[in-house]
């Protein structure tokens, strides 16, 4: 009796906390997103902000990737060259040092494997309960 | 382009959540925001009413990026936002200091100079303390400790010197020669 109402408290204090899990999600993946549009070519915040919300949505709250910038420059994963626009004030432009690349090339590894385990699961669930339905 | 009351009370709002940063860091951030606006502005051709809500909602509300800049979610404190201090930091803090004076309290216990043994002692407690907090980093603490030890070591190198000198004087053995009547 008390093990149920225990389970049944416990089931609902984590269905409580969790967020939304695509948000928790996103978090995780977007400083390497960042890395990933700096690899292809030296840019500047505004820029990768655009490439991401074009990319279907990878930024919500679009203000968040200044505080993420400040990260990578703090643990030396991007170096930054500020430059003259022709249009409003100088920009700082941002690329991968040596670190960030491989950091990214680490991160591109894992989430192929977990990408794939992770669709691996749900095709197996599908079909599980396709053939129990008849 | 920040006379837009909108864009100014939203730029207000962000300094003030971004209270507890570092002035560097607080200044850089309101700047990058700022540029922010105006390349959407830009980016709009336009800066009606309408225009500033959408790209000041595309933003997110100043307090949600203030908080991620303690890291994703706001779950790890990241160093380098600037020590904290709780009680075990403030105690630390305490000893390190009031090593120093305790120093210079000449009181013998046993043949002892008491200011030495407190000296020694609060250094070394306060280390530990520092150690054992979970606020400052591990940078934080390698930094306390390399001071702190190099300070001691000052202090033992120019101390010792004085009695060092005296001993090769060939004092230890006179005395015995002088008791003899």
């Amino acid at each position: 009796m008390t093990g149920r109402t225990g389970a049944s408290i416990m089931r609902r204090m984590v269905v409580g906390e969790t967020r939304d899990p695509l948000t928790e999600l996103r978090r995780g993946v977007l400083e390497h997103c960042v890395l990933a549009v700096m690899r292809l070519k030296e840019s500047y915040a505004f820029e990768i902000v655009r490439v991401l919300s074009d990319a279907g949505g990878l930024v919500t709250s679009e203000g968040t990737i200044y505080p993420l910038l400040s990260r990578l420059r703090r643990d030396r994963l991007v170096e930054t060259t500020w430059r003259e626009s022709e249009s409003g004030p100088p920009r700082r432009y941002y690329r991968l040092t040596s670190e960030g690349q491989k950091a990214l090339d680490a991160f591109v590894r894992d989430w192929t494997r977990f990408r794939d385990a992770v669709d691996a699961v749900f095709a197996s669930k599908t079909d599980g309960r396709l053939s129990g339905d008849h | 382009m920040t006379t837009d009351p909108l864009i100014r009370d939203y730029l207000g709002r962000l300094e003030a959540s971004a209270a507890a940063l570092p002035a560097h860091r607080r200044a850089e951030l309101a700047r990058e925001v700022s540029d922010h606006i105006d390349a959407a502005l830009a980016e709009a051709g336009r800066s009606d009413e309408i225009t500033v809500l959408n790209i000041l909602e595309r933003l997110g509300s100043p307090e949600e990026i203030v908080a991620d800049e303690a890291g994703p979610g706001g779950a790890s404190p990241v160093a380098g936002s600037g020590s904290r201090w709780g009680t075990m930091e403030l105690i630390a803090g305490a000893l390190l200091v009031l090593a120093w004076p305790a120093l210079l309290l000449r009181f013998e216990v046993l043949g002892i100079y008491l200011g030495y043994v407190l000296w020694l002692a609060f250094g070394a407690l306060g280390l530990v303390l520092a150690w054992a907090s979970g606020v400052w980093s591990t940078r934080q603490k390698q930094i306390t400790t390399v001071v702190v030890v190099a300070l001691y070591a000052l202090v033992i190198v120019v101390t010792t010197p004085t009695r060092v000198v005296v001993t090769p004087a060939g004092s230890p053995i006179e005395p015995t020669v002088t008791t003899t009547q």
